[in-house]
């Protein structure tokens, strides 16, 4: 006899008349994958590392009949670099993120952001791809994915795509991926610059929680040691992560020790749409933004 | 129902199962296995209750279907005793009064074995750090990093 556990009994099982209809696909190749989805035509549930989706889906597991899982795709799980790049596949585990001593140098407020989510079981399974595919305004990973102009690119069965991320985010847990395609990896342009970069990520405890604000900054500096391109994006203050880029345009070609830290603050604090809930009140939201936009100005100009 | 085939190891034993399409590791381990030091607390990953060791990683099982990971090892708190000896961690729990109520205590043992089995040395704050997705409502936490630490000071003297 089989005991249900705590909780999951109100949840229906699957009947075994329905079952024959249920699909599960763990295809071991880029090439298996796209044959599955040109195969398909009935609606792929895609899992990754699950821990968005047997959230989000507690209750209602049954429901989903086919399952895509991604698991076996090594070719998914590969960082390689390159001179003019990094790639990331989507399959990355947030933690060899935060172990992979190479992308602590070249990427240190990706780095910092990976080791920050959930806990170390969360971070074993969840992926950087479900982080971005999840779309959550929340996402840890999406703020140093956009200071860091990370392109994504997109494979299906009519072939693949490749975009900004900056415009993959359309809304709370809204993006432009269409029904069919996978996100392969993630693309990070290498510059020569000398990059400063911070991450501050605001919440009511230090683990396992989600993020009331965040915030990821990146200034590329020249030879001369003026700012040559400035990258500033806020997380959980607007339906998207969000490049404040007046604020951006303020500080280029200054010196470090020269920014005017009031006025950045200030326009990041007004440029912000937050809401009221139950991680903090729009208020709130405002003035922190302003704080941890000081904070992590502050923090460049000591590096 | 039609099940899905699974080959597991689990404890260093193995087994297949047939398991159903929906089916998580944590009932699994429970209901078929009858491995019932893995606890369910909250069922969506907050409190670590269900976390046993995967392939080497601290993993929470009610994250996770068991069809995902077929071939994989598993270690659960029931495999920490071989031989009929307890765990160092084990010993050190109860000797620092690490355990009250012990609905946590399995949950913490599986985080700070995956933390030694990588890392022998961990400083204080990566003890932290390896047990800060295990919530504890009765010790409040000294204890608990007190026995993992002592556990660390006996190995390095060794
Ligand atoms: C207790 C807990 C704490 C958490 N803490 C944090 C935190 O601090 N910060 C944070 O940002 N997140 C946090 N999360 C959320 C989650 O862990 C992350 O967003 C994680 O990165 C999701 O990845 P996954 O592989 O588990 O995604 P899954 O759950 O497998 O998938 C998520 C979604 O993306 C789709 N998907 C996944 N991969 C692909 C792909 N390659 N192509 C197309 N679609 C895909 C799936 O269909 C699904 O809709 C937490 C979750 C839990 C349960
Ligand atoms: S029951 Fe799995 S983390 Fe709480
Ligand atoms: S001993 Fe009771 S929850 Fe930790």
């Amino acid at each position: 006899m089989k005991k249900q556990s705590k909780g999951v009994k109100d949840r229906p099982r699957i009947s075994g008349k329905d079952f024959n209809q249920y699909k599960y696909f763990r295809p071991k190749s880029k090439k298996e994958l796209i044959r599955i989805i040109n195969g398909f035509q009935e609606d792929l549930t895609i899992i990754a590392g699950g821990t968005d989706l047997l959230v989000a889906n507690y209750q209602k597991l049954y429901e989903i009949k086919n399952w895509l899982d991604l698991n076996l795709l090594d070719e998914l799980k590969n960082i390689k670099m390159f001179d003019d790049k990094v790639e990331i596949g989507s399959m990355v585990t947030h933690q060899r993120l935060s172990k992979l001593d190479q992308i602590k140098e070249l990427f240190p407020v990706l780095h910092q952001a990976a080791a920050d989510v959930g806990s170390p079981q969360i971070r074993s399974r969840g992926t950087i791809g479900g982080n971005i595919v999840t779309s959550s305004p929340a996402g840890d990973l999406l703020p140093p994915l956009l200071i860091y102009d990370a392109k994504l690119k997109i494979i299906s069965g009519e072939g693949s795509r490749v975009v900004d991320a900056n415009e993959f985010f359309t809304g709370p847990k809204k993006n432009i991926l269409k029904k069919g395609e996978i996100l392969e990896k993630i693309i990070i342009p290498l510059k020569e610059d000398i990059y400063k970069g911070a991450w501050i990520k605001v919440g009511k405890r230090k683990a396992l929680i989600i993020s009331s604000i965040s915030l990821a900054l990146n200034l590329s500096m020249d030879r001369s040691n003026l700012i040559k391109k400035a990258r500033i994006c806020i997380g959980s203050a607007a339906p998207v992560p969000l490049r404040i880029k007046t604020a951006e345009q303020a500080i280029l070609k200054e010196e470090l020790t020269k920014i005017n830290i009031e006025e950045v603050a200030q326009i990041v604090s007004e440029k912000i749409s937050p809401i009221d809930d139950i991680r903090g009140t729009a208020k709130y939201r405002r003035q922190v933004a302003l704080n941890i936009t000081r904070k992590a100005l502050s923090e460049v100009m000591n590096q | 129902m039609q099940k899905v085939k699974v080959s597991l190891t689990v404890n260093r034993k193995k087994y297949n199962l047939e398991v159903d399409p929906d089916e998580r590791l944590l009932d699994s381990l429970r209901d078929r296995l009858h491995l019932t030091g893995v606890k369910e607390g909250c069922s969506i990953g907050e409190c670590g209750a269900c976390t046993v060791i995967i392939d080497g990683k601290a993993v929470n099982s009610c994250m996770v279907y068991t069809f995902q990971i077929d071939g994989s090892h598993v270690l659960t708190v029931e495999g920490l005793e071989i031989d009929g000896r307890l765990d160092p961690l084990q010993l050190s729990f109860i000797e620092h009064q690490a355990v009250q109520c012990g609905f946590c205590t399995p949950g913490m043992l599986m985080s700070a074995k995956a933390l030694l089995n990588k890392n022998p040395n961990p400083d204080k704050e990566a003890i932290k750090t390896a047990i800060e997705g295990n919530l504890c409502r009765c010790t409040g936490y000294q204890q608990i990093i007190e026995a993992i630490e002592a556990v660390v000071k006996k190995d390095g003297s060794e």
